[in-house]
């Protein structure tokens, strides 16, 4: 048994932002398809090292949100400022170099892989050895794999999901599959982590150990994570700040009480007659 | 029983990524290596050689080139006999060119050339997928194959438009040509083929095979994870079609001895395909089981009439066996699509935990 890891050592994202200092600054974005206007006009903020939730009824743009602040998606208006760094456009791989990794709300894991491999594969963009090296599977090649391996082996332990390192994650339960992906967004030690519905489908006892792990990779690694979730008592228990989106447009953010008693989320939520 | 992994514990990392951390399949493999080294040379006649042991080999490489990249990255290819060509006419003109070149270096270098051309097909791959993409390789089997027979530099404009392999040797033995003998061939192939297996095995279980494996089961969620997919799948055209191009060399030069444009063409693609789909897509081993069942066993069938003495003539036998084999592959692929490979690791799953399977 592995002892537990050290948060210190853990805490590799370290970009000079302090505690609170602001992470992520969307500035009036807007995104359209064609007729279909996804996202209005959005601001919002994500300080470093809180958890911030972006909850809203369906169709509300909460994922293309995500999309857009993981660079899958381009906006046709506004800015995205992340680490201080000014972009409008760019491949999500290389969003994953500036620190953004994601999970997705289906299960978006390669299936024909091992959980190893899997999480592995989130290290992808760490590893430099080329070819050569790799196909003789020695001297730098495997000193970086070992390398690797330990940090992965750290995931694992912590995910508590060392029982399935070998088996195909085509073949595990849809719980230990979102964990699983968890721990590949992990992989790649991200300074932003983005949730997209990490508790859909769950029973109560698997929510639960999702609600710590993300705390603790919170706390503990220092990770700041921006979720979507629709099950407001874990959004409501997790989550520092949360903003709160209906039909593309931004209708509140703030400290999770002052967002439960706000009227137009509670209308959007519970609807009324127009 | 057989197979007792209980008690074999990994204490480092190093030995977990050891080739076989299964002392068995180590030991299994010592005993093929012992009959493919000793025990075949000692023991097999030439014509054992010539229609058996050098074809299988061959096959079974060239299809380690396609499985790379359709089993293991994801992209389907229908090119693959072209591909072999480009190998095998490259390797022709660097040996012409420079005949005091050595054939080691000339078939690696021919690789290179089949690897660029691979490539160059590859790049529809960046914009379509699966049976799209395995049509816009069609092309390359088209195109290619036009082009060994139109391009008379590529066959030094001999009048009968075939590539006549020259006697070549190797430290002293001749290895390839009309003086060769099986034998010497035989150990050629098998030396290259161990290699270049090696190789495979460490490039597919590393960080290159992760990404390839990535690509193939989900191609979005690798770009996020920081995959760069055209990096990914070039690769992967370049990686196959240098083993593959390699293989077209081998065929040439150390089995068939002489060859023509058509012996490229589609027939060849999909033989190659059908071994790799057969023995498993995305496995290594997989490549010798299809090619042991697709290439060794018509000839092993064809033989056994004659041995029994039965009194059939040789195109009832060959109707026989092509009727045989057709019935094995679609026995096969109906218990277990997802080839020999996958009915072996079945298989041994099963001793390992046999006799007491709870």
């Amino acid at each position: 048994m592995n002892p537990r890891p050290d948060p210190n050592h853990l805490r590799v994202s370290d970009d000079g932002i302090a505690k609170g200092g602001v992470l992520l600054d969307v500035r009036n974005v807007s995104l359209a398809f064609g007729g279909v206007k996804a996202i209005t006009d959005i601001s919002l903020n994500v300080m470093k090292g809180e958890i911030r939730a972006i909850i809203g009824p369906n169709g509300a743009g909460k994922t293309s949100m995500l999309n857009v602040i993981n660079g899958f998606y381009t906006p046709q208006l506004g800015t995205i400022v992340f680490r201080g760094k000014e972009r409008r456009s760019m491949k999500p791989h290389q969003a994953v170099g500036q620190g953004i990794a994601r999970t997705f709300q289906n299960v978006a894991l390669f299936k024909g892989m091992s959980t190893l491999d899997n999480i592995m594969a989130g290290r992808s963009v760490m590893m430099k050895r080329h070819i050569g090296w790799q196909m003789l599977w020695h001297g730098p090649a495997l000193r970086e794999e070992i390398e690797h391996r330990e940090k992965v082996e750290e995931i694992i332990d912590f995910l508590e999901i060392q029982h399935i390192r070998r088996t195909p994650v085509g073949k595990l339960p849809y719980g230990l599959q979102k964990r699983v992906e968890l721990g590949r967004a992990l992989a790649m030690e991200p300074t932003l982590l983005l949730l997209d519905e990490p508790m859909a489908g769950m029973n109560l006892e698997e929510k639960e150990d999702m609600s710590r792990f993300i705390i603790d990779v919170n706390q503990q690694r220092g990770t700041t994570i921006a979720l979507i979730e629709h099950d407001m008592g874990v959004v409501m228990d997790l989550s520092d700040r949360v903003v709160v989106l209906d039909y593309g447009k931004k209708i509140a953010d703030g400290p999770p009480d002052e967002v439960k008693n706000n009227q137009d989320v509670i209308d959007a939520y519970l609807g009324v007659p127009h | 029983m057989f197979y007792p992994t209980a008690g074999q514990f990994k204490t480092s990392y190093q030995a977990d990524y050891a080739l076989f951390p299964v002392r068995q399949d180590a030991f299994l493999l010592g005993v093929i290596a012992l009959f493919a080294f000793v025990v075949f040379p000692l023991t097999a006649s030439e014509f054992t050689f010539r229609a058996l042991l050098t074809p299988v080999l061959i096959y079974s490489l060239a299809a380690l080139g396609l499985n790379i990249l359709t089993g293991y990255a994801g992209q389907l290819s229908l090119g693959t006999g072209a591909f072999m060509g480009v190998g095998a006419y490259a390797c022709y003109k660097l040996v012409s060119i420079f005949p005091e070149m050595n054939i080691v270096v000339a078939i690696a270098l021919s690789g290179f050339f089949s690897a660029t051309i691979g490539v160059i097909f590859g790049l529809p791959s960046l914009r379509i997928k699966g049976f799209y993409l395995a049509i816009a390789t069609l092309a390359a089997q088209f195109f290619l194959v036009w082009l060994f027979q139109k391009w008379g530099w590529l066959y030094n404009y001999n009048a009968s438009g075939a590539i006549q392999v020259p006697n070549i040797a190797l430290f002293g033995v001749t290895v390839a040509g009309p003086r060769a003998t099986a034998i010497a061939q035989y150990y050629f192939v098998l030396c290259t083929v161990c290699v270049i297996t090696v190789f495979a095995i460490n490039i597919t279980r590393g960080r290159i095979g992760r990404m390839w494996k990535a690509v193939r089961d989900m191609d979005i969620a690798a770009e996020l994870v920081g995959i760069n997919l055209m990096r990914a799948k070039l690769m992967a055209f370049f990686v196959s079609s240098y083993i593959v191009g390699i293989a077209g060399a081998l065929f040439v030069f150390l089995w068939r001895g002489a060859a023509e444009a058509n012996l490229f063409d589609i027939p060849l693609s999909f033989r190659v395909l059908f071994i790799a789909i057969i023995g498993g897509l995305g496995s290594v081993l997989g490549n010798y089981l299809g090619a042991i069942l697709i290439v060794a066993l018509p000839v092993i069938i064809s033989t056994v009439p004659k041995a029994l003495g039965l009194p059939i003539d040789a195109a009832t036998a060959e109707h026989l066996n092509v009727m045989i084999i057709g019935a094995l592959i679609i026995t096969f692929l109906i218990v277990e699509p997802h080839g020999l490979a996958r009915f072996w690791a079945i298989i041994r799953e099963k001793l390992i935990l046999w006799p007491f399977p709870h």
